[in-house]
């Protein structure tokens, strides 16, 4: 009779946000290979021409033999770039990797044309051995994981590579050039250059330069067995996905002092002008991605991912990333538990706060842009003290149920935030930087943050107007790589000549800019 | 209010100079130096604690409070020398592991074990463990205290325990350890002797493990 694919896919983490009776579209899933009959639900659901292009509702197909899918829910933590970019053509295929700590995002591109010809994303592997690079050091080291991870993302991205030729309808044709970027430690992992140094202080890579390999020593059966290039690393954590930010965002051609910031539990930090750059990471720690954070959880299904005091007019996020498009606001209901006195202070007039649930289901949790948000609506309604502690003493406050915000939250996002911006006021006092004329977040994190919220509570204390989501502008770099290979081969030394590395955490100002940048503006 | 009410509030308000001011004062009126400590220090530090432990203070809040305590015990500190009366708690050598930089919770401990009544001799980060061991032999201490916050790096707790042991000084001192990574059953698993949830976890830790003769 077959098996249902719900079951299939509930075990692998798959959500159904109405509980798998199709009457959402939460769980679509794009047949690559096999087949899946559609039924009366999915008609009523999905366009005809979304079902002629394989989309299914996973809920509702039972699946006779092997069928290979494509799942949708995970697009909405994982930002591609498409990007316009100038370039010099070259004849043939390249493909541009970003190997992120939590994602992978690969493009084959046309390099007579410079278009993206497919693209390909999937979870990091490794993940399963921990969330966020320090966890995955300790595997790595302390019990001797290393080598099994080196396996496992070089097979990743590898299959990455053959998915993207066959979604082309190119499988099997010669690439011409493939370029890696991605942080310090993922560079070791991947090169198989051993990360012991980077599990302690001074926490620099013996070894970070460009590294160059044919495919075939890595395992990878590509037609004319191409040259693959992981782009050398900036010191200490700070890799080449900063590099190839820095390249993307063309923060060596400013002549006022401009700032890149890539926030994740390894916040990225780069500040300076054509005169020259400092980059820095900052141990940021889990909250902007949910964890450690009472009710947190990824950008996916059920998160809320924005919190707002009036139904906002700037439909900013939206489920689909770049197409904004109004989507229904659920009415977080409640609000304040503190019932606020007409008069006492002229800010906090409001009395509701709106919570957006991607995918417009049931809210299950908190994703890094709504604790951002949540804790700026906090404080703009008094609720929240700039101390970071609940003014009223309270525990929680509920924002749309079940989902609340606990005073622990609160404490987690400080201690992000704080590293950030200490990190940020730091590396300006050292360029003798008064201010940014724009300041470029790259990253998923950064393309969802609100800017407002970001500088209300003091994570990025600029204007909104002077912050530019820049998106995921490492593979944008890693795209550009692929048309100035020429030159010197991906080595960038001219570059990193005018890029100087700081190791904030040996700076001994670091610690009480960052006790002072604990507490909200 | 009395003064030691006022002191002690001073110290949970964070305000050095007040604290300061009200331990002088308290002097001139002839109190006992070693009677802060019962009456204000104290008791202050410990609700410092539970507040911390509450989630009500948060690092910003006990740095700042511990600074206060700091104020009057560094005046009242040199007039309690040869004072049989106010013999330290006991005397504490604590330090972040090799490897590790991590300065604000081993900072806020010490403070805190400070105000509780201990002699603290602070090694600093990345202390490797010779260091430790030597510092034990030269004040003849009876904790060590260990902090870590990375995962890679509570593995050197380990080393510092197994150094006491080469130099035959481990039954000598209790060892306490803590940071956010660690947790009790792995605190026991590398034979330490008290694993310190928080702050007050730590000093009320070392009050339980004091020795008779200390």
């Amino acid at each position: 009779m077959g098996t249902p694919l719900r079951d299939l896919l509930f075990e692998q983490g798959v959500e159904f946000p109405c509980g798998g009776q199709g009457r959402c579209r939460g769980c679509r899933i794009r047949v690559l290979e096999g087949k899946a009959e559609v039924n009366r639900a999915q008609r009523e659901r999905l366009s005809p021409e979304e079902i002629e292009e394989g989309w299914r509702l996973a809920c509702q197909c039972v699946v006779e033999g092997d069928l290979e899918i494509e799942l949708r829910q995970w697009d909405s933590a994982i930002l591609v770039d498409d990007t316009p970019f100038a370039f010099r053509p070259r004849q043939g295929l390249g493909v541009a990797v970003d190997l992120g700590t939590t994602t992978l995002v690969a493009q084959l591109l046309d390099l007579s044309t410079g278009k993206v010809m497919a693209v390909s994303t999937a979870l990091n592997a490794q993940a399963r051995y921990g969330a966020d690079v320090m966890s995955r050091l300790h595997f790595a080291v302390l019990e001797r994981g290393q080598h099994q991870l080196e396996i496992l993302i070089r097979q990743q991205i590898g299959a990455l590579i053959e998915q993207l030729l066959f979604s082309a309808g190119r499988l099997g044709a010669e690439i011409a050039d493939i370029v890696v970027v991605g942080n310090t430690v993922m560079h070791h992992f991947f090169c198989g250059i051993a990360a012991e140094p980077l599990a302690h202080y001074p926490f620099e890579p013996v070894e970070g330069g460009l590294k160059t390999f044919r495919s075939s020593a890595l395992g990878w059966k590509l037609a004319g067995d191409p040259l693959v290039r992981f782009l050398p690393c900036l010191g200490g954590f700070v890799g080449s996905d900063t590099l190839a930010g820095i390249l993307a965002a063309k923060l060596l051609e400013h002549d006022d002092m401009v700032g890149l910031v890539d926030l994740g539990t390894n916040g990225e930090i780069v500040i300076g002008n054509k005169e020259g750059l400092l980059c820095a990471s900052t141990a940021a720690g889990p909250a902007f991605e949910g964890a450690k954070i009472s009710m947190g959880m990824r950008a996916s299904t059920g998160a809320i991912s924005q919190v707002t005091l009036s139904p906002p007019l700037d439909p900013l996020l939206t489920e689909e990333g770049s197409k904004a498009s109004p989507l229904p606001l659920e009415e977080g209901t409640k609000v304040n538990p503190f019932p606020i006195e007409e008069g006492t202070n002229e800010r906090c007039n409001h009395t509701r706060v709106f919570c957006r649930v991607i995918g417009d289901g049931t809210p299950r949790g908190l994703c890094g842009s709504g604790l951002v948000d949540a804790v700026a609506a906090g404080l703009e309604l008094g609720v929240i003290a700039t101390s970071g502690r609940f003014s009223k003493g309270e525990a929680s406050w509920m924002l749309a149920p079940p989902v609340a915000l606990t005073q622990n939250d609160i404490r987690e996002l400080q201690l992000a935030k704080a590293a950030v911006a200490a990190g940020i006021k730091l590396l300006m006092q050292r360029k003798g930087a008064k201010e940014l004329s724009r300041l470029y977040l790259a990253g998923a994190f950064g393309n969802y943050i609100d800017r407002a919220s970001a500088q209300r509570i003091g994570l990025i204390d600029f204007p909104p107007e002077r912050v530019e989501a820049a998106g995921n502008t490492a593979l944008l770099g890693a795209k550009l790589a692929l048309f100035s290979l020429d030159s010197e081969g991906g080595s960038y030394t001219e570059v990193r000549r005018r890029i100087e590395h700081v190791a904030l955490n040996a700076d001994p100002s670091f610690q009480d800019v960052f006790v002072e940048e604990l507490a909200f503006p | 209010m009395s003064i030691f009410e006022e002191l002690q509030q001073a110290i949970i308000d964070g305000k050095a100079p007040a604290a300061k001011e009200l331990t002088e004062r308290g002097l001139k009126e002839g109190i006992k130096p070693h009677e802060f400590f019962p009456k204000a220090i104290i008791p202050a530090m410990d609700e410092v604690g539970r507040r911390m432990r509450d989630c009500e203070f948060f690092i910003p809040e006990v740095l700042i409070a511990a600074r206060a305590a700091r104020g009057a015990t560094d005046i009242l500190r040199p007039l309690l020398q040869g004072d049989e009366a106010v013999k330290p708690v006991g005397t504490v050598v604590i330090g972040t592991v090799k490897g590790d930089l991590h300065d604000i919770g081993k900072n806020i401990v010490a403070m805190m074990l400070e105000s509780a009544g201990f002699r603290i001799v602070d090694l600093g980060v990345d202390v490797p463990p010779e260091k430790m061991v030597e510092a034990v032999k030269q004040h003849q201490a009876n904790f060590v205290a260990l902090s870590a916050l990375l995962t890679t790096t509570m593995v050197n707790m380990k080393a510092v325990i197994e150094a006491l042991v080469a130099a035959g000084l481990r039954d000598k001192v209790k060892v306490l350890v803590g940071g956010a990574p660690l947790t009790d059953a792995w605190a026991h698993s590398i034979g330490a002797d008290g694993y310190g949830k928080d702050a007050p976890g730590a000093v009320e830790l070392a009050r339980r493990l004091v020795p008779a003769s200390a």
